[in-house]
């Protein structure tokens, strides 16, 4: 009897208080999530909470707010050309950043990694500013180059953790046994760094798709993006489409960080 | 398998003006067919040797040649030759097949072809049930088989092993050096080996060259650099040594080995002893090397030797053999004995230390600062 009671794990006050902490902090980040996904359902014809009914009229709404339909087809082929030409510059840049050594390393990754540190109200006055006489405002290739700029960062900061952690020796021994430079790149170098290039597309894509200050700056008028398009709606309507909107955005991401997750193991590459 | 012939002239390797060079004029001839081993203490200059060899560095100057053609120029994956490296390095995203088949890829050998080479190269390293599994999960021994496979598959010009056996255990690193060591033999490539570890040097290779501070100290058989070191630092870097600074005394008839005299000795206020040295040392003052195992404990004085008399400082017992440190004066000399003879020695007690002529070896030359 008492040898049971030797056993019994003694009670710890602190454990129920930090548990309480946690899911308070889980339901302050989730709370906004939580409330749109609610209100998309909801009856009110203005948005606003509590719900006061259950409705799906907003979902079906949706296909037919052109508006809509237009922005996410701007905001896709943005996203995808974005997504190519950042894998296309930031690998190598990585790779050159990684590998090499050479004069003005530091200032180079210092380049590449400043647009996280500018914010982006103000390079997007730049952009503006400089893409008026170049004639690319309100262009794909404006927005393109815009968003190229603040993704690449992500790219060369993932890839350069792959490298970091990959052996230099297998391209060595890929060298050794006859391969040039490009087939050791794409037949060692690349497959190996697979994860973290793979990361650096997903985290551009969403970021591109996804990014408004820019898009707002640059093509506002003539080539709206989807956000760009969301912040105007709310600016002249206030019902709850948005929501039922903003509910399939975060659908299309999760499925996105899903199947990456499935098929390569996105936590591996971003740890 | 071809036979190939090295030779290194001149070769240096400088990584930044002002510091001392990595690898400094350094001259090598490897035979045909003959396993040299680049033997030293780490930052030696060894692997930076065999990385220029490889091609995967460039030389500051000199020159390296095979067969008598010059490929300092050449790039390093127009060299035809094979690497095994201490990580394996063996490619993750292709399975054991794949790996071994890369070589013969590249130099755009018929599929076919392609599969009876892999299938015999992987039957030489005797993993040839093994060819489909993915190189992950396998075993650190047969990665590095998988590598030695790889490497000779191509039949390289030469084969060039980087401290292949220190990321193993330390029973399988015997295995893989007796094996390593009959492929090498039964396919004749010339191969060079870089190792830190003495014993692998004096078991598998034919030539040694001995390494300190971007010299060779040092080339010749295990034999060689084991029995007649030329230098204090070869001495103590192969094997266990025993230095007693000596003054040669009277030259007193040739040796058995060619070229050398037998002499005799005297330790300073100790006694005269009898050593071997070249010719032409009598009158000068040098160290004599006697490798413990060499140097006979016993407990009791002899009448007809001439012999050391000390006390035990240190007994250590390692179950075949028992290591004694025995004081003499100022120095303190190291002696190994069998752990079947008779009655073994305590610290404390006297011990009389003797040794026959032909085990006591005069250095030619004195011993030179060498850094710790």
């Amino acid at each position: 009897m008492s040898e049971a009671r030797l056993f019994k794990p003694r009670f710890n006050p602190a454990k129920p208080i930090f548990n309480i902490v946690v899911f308070l902090l889980y339901l302050f980040l989730l709370a906004p999530l939580i409330i749109v996904f609610v209100v998309s359902f909801a009856s009110n014809q203005y948005l606003s909470f509590p719900p006061e009914g259950f409705t799906l009229k907003w979902y079906q709404a949706l296909p037919s707010e052109t508006i809509f339909v237009e922005g996410m087809k701007v905001s896709l082929i943005v996203a995808v050309f974005v997504t190519v030409v950042v894998l296309a510059i930031g690998v190598p840049a990585a790779l050159a950043l990684q590998r090499f050594e050479f004069k003005s390393k530091a200032a180079m990754e210092a380049f590449f990694l400043s647009p996280l540190l500018t914010p982006s109200i103000v390079l997007a006055l730049g952009m503006v500013l400089l893409f008026g006489p170049l004639n690319l405002n309100n262009t794909y290739t404006g927005i393109i180059i815009g968003h190229v700029a603040i993704t690449i960062p992500f790219v060369i900061r993932t890839t350069i953790m792959s490298l970091a952690t990959a052996d230099t020796s297998c391209e060595d021994a890929a060298r050794i046994l006859g391969a040039g430079p490009w087939t050791v790149f794409r037949r060692v170098t690349l497959p190996i760094i697979r994860p973290g290039v793979i990361a650096g597309g997903v985290i551009a894509f969403i970021v591109s798709f996804d990014e408004a200050v820019i898009s707002l700056f640059v093509a506002e008028s003539g080539l709206p993006t989807l956000p760009v398009q969301v912040l105007r709606y709310v600016e002249n309507s206030a019902d709850a489409a948005v929501a039922a909107l903003s509910v399939i955005l975060i659908l299309i991401s999760l499925a996105v960080v899903v199947v990456v997750e499935r098929v390569m193991g996105l936590r591996k590459a971003l740890n | 398998m071809t036979e190939s012939k090295l030779s290194i002239v001149d070769l240096t390797k400088k990584y930044a003006a002002g510091l001392a060079p990595a690898v400094d004029r350094l001259n090598m001839e490897v035979e045909e067919g003959h396993l040299v081993a680049l033997l030293g203490p780490s930052g030696c200059g060894k692997t930076t040797t065999l990385r220029m060899v490889a091609g995967l560095m460039d030389p500051t100057a000199g020159s390296i040649m095979v067969d008598g053609r010059e490929i300092t120029q050449e790039p390093v994956n127009k060299r035809g030759m094979g690497m095994v490296f201490q990580s394996y390095a063996l490619f993750p995203h292709m399975n054991v097949e794949q790996n071994v088949a890369f070589g013969l890829q590249m130099r755009q050998v018929p599929k076919a072809e392609q599969k009876a080479r892999v299938a015999e190269a992987l039957d030489m390293v005797q993993l040839g049930h093994l060819g489909k599994r993915a190189t992950k999960a396998l075993s650190g021994g047969q990665q590095q088989r998988i590598a030695l496979a790889r490497a000779l598959v191509v039949e390289p010009t030469l084969l060039l092993l980087d401290e292949p056996l220190s990321n193993l255990d330390a029973k399988l690193r015997d295995t893989m050096r007796t094996e390593i060591r009959s492929i090498q033999q039964r396919t004749r490539a010339t191969t060079l080996f870089v190792t830190h570890d003495q014993d692998e040097a004096l078991d598998m290779a034919d030539r040694i060259a001995v390494m300190n501070g971007g010299l060779i100290e040092q080339f010749g058989s295990p034999i060689d650099v084991y029995e007649r070191p030329r230098t204090h630092f070869v001495a103590n870097f192969i094997g266990q040594a025993n230095f007693l600074t000596i003054t040669v005394g009277e030259d007193v008839g040739p040796a058995s080995a060619a070229g050398e005299r037998n002499y005799k000795i005297e330790v300073p206020g100790l006694g005269h002893f009898g050593a071997v040295g070249a010719s032409g040392l009598t009158g000068r003052s040098l160290p004599v090397l006697i490798r413990p195992h060499r140097l006979r404990a016993s407990l009791q004085p002899s009448a007809s030797v001439q012999e050391l008399k000390g006390t035990v400082e240190q007994v250590s017992y390692t179950g075949d053999t028992l290591s004694i440190a025995v004081r003499v004066g100022d120095e303190v000399l190291q002696s190994q004995l069998h752990t079947t003879s008779g009655s073994l020695p305590h610290t404390g007690d006297t011990a009389f230390l003797s040794w026959d002529p032909e085990h006591a070896y005069i250095l030619p030359e004195h011993a030179k600062a060498v850094a710790a």
